[in-house]
């Protein structure tokens, strides 16, 4: 039988090994928060990774070296982004110039859609309730957008560093990350290797799916709200097609976000009443082909939360991180989830 | 008197080495050639436990095999029914031994007995998520880890079979034999 002092030694064993890799853990978090531009850069990289990696394990598979399918597939990926925004970065600025020059013709428009509204709002509602939309709207308005343009060369400077540190840190997640996680999982004691095993594998798998289904989603409505508003020749096309790609990423409310900067160009232009219904119908066309085959077969088998926690949550993430936070809450829900059930499988289920 | 100094040098090697030797000596790494075994040595974990220190435990999830690289591991079972009556002795396992391998093929398959390391042991842990990677990386290599696997597993069922066989026949004179 085992004696006393071995199985004391064994517990001491295991606590030190733990704390140690909660300790791994926590500095490399809070490294992460703290250095500028590294959380940012590093989901950026997990990013880059999840979609690459693939491809280099595919390269592998016809006998390529690790080291080699990564460099390759970094650089074939580098070159078709170059081209990609070397054939649309001069009509993406130019885009951003007219509406730098234009922007006070859309806040005087949008104030004036404003006034009209408190107007109408003020004959319905009566003196018991005045409204002062007006002043509060334009002013937010007015100190957002010149704030946007005021904080475009930081954005620059910030998007260049994470450009280049998140690419950085991704070619070394690809090639090297499997042998760094399996030295971190030296740590880890041996009573729980298995289920920390078992965990990393399945957050992996889920995230990677996750992230892979949800860009390919938001490339698919951008892709077609760009289409549309080039058939309806809808002015800012690209800009606002790109920026309904993005907030696409955004669960329910993302959406409704991405149609509000076509809307209010619309109004602030007095479109006809027959082409502000061209323009909803580009954006339901986008979201019908968003609900109806993107979501069912590619996001909604991958992430089970319940819709009221998908809000909860993406509220939560817009606290801490403003549209950042609202983006990654899902998948950083979804992860919790994962851990928390295997925790609670871990503990409950073993007929020990 | 030997040296220090080479002593150190090929101390890492020498490791490597005897992982790699005990992978090619174990049956469902045996087909391998030297690059296949390269990328298994690039996914297994070797693991340390002291005497006494439980491997797994009976009716835990279990997701991969052991192979003994170093030490010896005692399997212990509890009869199914008879759980109070505590676990007893089923094998002893060795260098080079390998166990845990139905749990590679299994979803969410439990643990049958418990292993606990009788010495200083090391073992070689070869996981689902490890035999996934091989997978998807070079299936030719994973297809013939599989196929070895399968190999394995068939050879068990055929010589629980035979047992079964056996145990019914017994069972049968017995029971033509009638009470004494």
């Amino acid at each position: 039988m085992i004696s006393f002092s071995r199985s004391l030694q064994v517990r001491r064993l295991n606590r030190l090994r733990f704390f140690g890799f909660i300790a791994l853990l926590t500095f490399l978090l809070l490294s992460v928060i703290v250095v500028e531009n590294l959380l940012v850069s590093t989901l950026v990289a997990f990013v880059i990774s999840y979609l690459l990696s693939p491809i280099v394990n595919n390269l592998e598979r016809r006998g390529f070296d690790r080291f080699w399918s990564t460099l390759w597939t970094f650089m074939i990926a580098g070159i078709l982004i170059g081209l990609i925004v070397f054939l649309i970065l001069p009509n993406f600025s130019t885009a951003l110039l007219t509406l730098q020059k234009e922007a006070p013709k859309y806040i005087n428009g949008f104030s004036r859609l404003i006034e009209d509204l408190e107007i109408r709002g003020r004959r319905l509602l009566g003196p018991l309730f005045p409204l002062e939309l007006k002043e509060y709207a334009v002013d937010s308005l007015t100190k957002h957008s010149e704030n946007f343009f005021n904080e475009v060369p930081r954005f620059l400077k910030q998007t260049l560093t994470v450009m280049i540190l998140g690419p950085f840190i991704a070619f070394f997640m690809i090639k090297d990350g499997r042998s760094l996680l399996r030295q971190a999982f030296n740590l880890v004691p041996n009573h729980i290797f298995e289920t920390a095993l078992s965990l990393q594998h399945q957050i992996n798998h889920q995230i990677g799916h996750f992230v892979r289904a949800r860009l390919l989603e938001a490339l698919i409505v951008g892709l077609v709200t760009w289409i549309g508003l080039v058939m309806i020749r809808f002015p800012f096309s690209l800009l606002l097609a790109l920026f309904a790609a993005i907030t696409n990423l955004i669960p329910y409310i993302g959406p409704l976000i991405g149609m509000i900067p076509a809307v209010i160009i619309a109004l602030v232009n007095g479109v006809s009443s027959f082409d502000l219904l061209l323009l909803f119908g580009v954006y339901a066309i986008a979201q019908v082909i968003d609900g109806a085959f993107l979501i069912p077969f590619f996001v909604a088998r991958l992430v089970n939360l319940h819709p009221v926690t998908v809000i909860l949550v993406i509220i939560a993430g817009a606290q801490f991180m403003g549209v950042l936070g609202m983006i990654i809450s899902i998948p950083v829900a979804s992860t919790l989830k994962v851990t928390l059930e295997s925790i609670y499988r871990h503990l409950t289920e073993s007929q020990v | 008197m030997t040296s220090f100094f080479w002593n150190n040098l090929f101390r890492k090697d020498s490791k490597e080495k005897s992982v790699l030797e005990t992978l090619k000596q174990t049956h469902i790494f045996g087909n391998l050639n030297k690059r296949e075994l390269n990328l298994v040595l690039q996914t297994i974990h070797v693991r340390n436990y002291t005497p006494g220190e439980t491997v797994f435990s009976q009716g835990e999830l279990g997701i991969g095999m052991y192979v003994i690289l170093h030490g010896k591991v005692d399997v212990f079972a509890r009869k199914p029914g008879f759980e109070e009556e505590g676990a007893q002795l089923v094998a002893q396992l060795f260098e080079g031994d390998f166990f845990g391998e139905l749990s590679l093929v299994e979803n969410q398959g439990r643990r049958t007995a418990t292993a606990i390391a009788a010495t200083e042991t090391a073992l070689i842990g070869f996981f689902k998520p490890d035999l996934t990677e091989i997978l998807e990386r070079q299936p030719q290599t994973g297809s013939k880890i599989v196929l070895r696997l399968a190999e394995v597993l068939g050879r068990r069922l055929k010589e629980t079979s035979l047992r079964l066989t056996e145990l019914k026949e017994e069972n049968s004179k017995n029971m033509t034999r009638g009470p004494l």
